[in-house]
């Protein structure tokens, strides 16, 4: 069964989280929980010189390639992000209400991860309050980042229909804010 | 700027604030996890929220190690003095920084630059080790309501004081700010 599709039975089945991992993830919460978090915003700004989307395939967590321009033609929410950030973890569950959304008006959500191993990646999903079901993508080497000059995670681009990078974000923000909508709403 | 500040670091921080906007004196705000120990350093002013939390050097090395990250890398960054930096722009217009210009003054009056991202991800790649992620990034420009986080390391021993001044600008305007005193994390026990 492929992982994108997995249920509960399948997760019951899979190893335990590696020991640490979990204890990185554990100081991670520490170390995080010490510092006063920014809340999420709902700003997206819009770019001052809108860029063509730079072409990237990336496979997912079963293997399968997927090419941005497989998505052309539709709005394209484009995350980078990794287990590791605090703000990626807090932002995950919006990104998955906004797709729900908007989806069948032609919004796909694209979360590229960085370095991680799909293994580890599946445990963090399968924890989440709400499991994202857009694709998780796999930059390991973080090359097509560095094509999209993304300094900090995480970092979010909206794409127009016609492969315009048209609104970035840094920093963990709460996607399915009224204003996040609006700006869906004018690029759908 | 804490009272119990010394004269001479006094004098240093002030030479130090030589050559650029001072920012107003807003205050910096201290906390202590109660459960961890963990301590940070909180300022928000004329555009910008930062704040430092030390960063205990088994965090990087479990860290750097859940990602398979190999010991050179880890212990090079756990060696420092680190703490885990949050930037933000509170401000209506962009506000860009550069790490390079920030410095940090040990007590002993020496004023050494901070080792930046870009520094750290020639030597990781130079090691064939393509990880660019944890080290604050070092030349952000951030739009309204954006923010990042990060690593700042500082060659210096867990446990030691220093101050931190931070460089930042909003449409051309220079703003700096001095963190007095602050602490890095203190060395594991089993390290002692």
């Amino acid at each position: 069964m492929k992982r994108s599709c997995r249920n509960w039975n399948v997760r019951q089945h899979r190893k335990p989280m590696n020991k640490l991992v979990a204890l990185a993830l554990l100081i991670v919460a520490a170390v995080a929980g010490a510092a006063d978090l920014p809340p999420l915003g709902h700003r997206m700004s819009p770019m001052s010189q809108p860029v063509a989307a730079p072409e990237f395939t990336l496979p997912d967590m079963d293997g399968e390639n997927h090419a941005l321009s497989d998505f052309r033609g539709k709005v394209v929410m484009l995350n980078f992000w990794a287990t590791w950030c605090p703000p990626c973890r807090r932002e995950m569950p919006s990104m998955q209400r906004l797709y729900e959304k908007f989806r069948e008006r032609g919004l796909v959500v694209v979360a590229v991860n960085q370095f991680e191993d799909p293994d580890l990646v599946f445990e963090f999903t399968g924890r989440l309050s709400l499991e994202p079901t857009f694709p998780i993508l796999f930059d390991r080497e973080s090359r097509i980042s560095e094509q999209y000059r993304v300094r900090g995670l995480p970092t979010t681009y909206l794409i127009d229909r016609q492969g315009t990078i048209r609104y970035q974000a840094i920093g963990g923000r709460e996607f399915d804010h009224p204003d996040v909508e609006k700006l869906i709403e004018g690029l759908l | 700027m804490q009272k119990n500040l010394s004269k001479a670091r006094m004098l240093s921080v002030l030479l130090l604030a030589g050559g650029a906007v001072q920012a107003a004196d807003d205050p910096i705000t201290t906390a202590s996890d109660p459960e961890t120990g963990i301590r940070s350093w909180k300022y928000e002013g004329n555009g910008l929220g930062i704040e430092f939390v030390q960063v205990p050097p088994d965090f990087i090395r479990a860290s750097y190690s859940a990602r398979g990250l190999p010991a050179s890398v880890s212990e090079a960054v756990a060696s420092r003095c680190v703490f885990g930096t949050i930037v933000r722009n509170l401000s209506d217009k962009p506000l860009s920084y550069r790490v390079a210009d920030w410095r940090y003054l040990k007590a002993d009056g020496v004023e050494l630059p901070i080792k930046t991202k870009s520094e750290w991800l020639k030597e990781w790649h130079a090691m064939g080790v393509r990880f660019s992620w944890s080290i604050l990034a070092d030349e952000p420009t951030f739009q309204v309501g954006d923010w990042i986080q990060g690593f700042t390391t500082m060659a210096e021993p867990h446990g030691s004081l220093v101050s931190l001044k931070v460089v930042w600008s909003i449409e051309g305007e220079r703003y700096e700010k001095v963190m007095p005193k602050l602490e890095c994390a203190p060395a594991p026990e089993t390290d002692e």
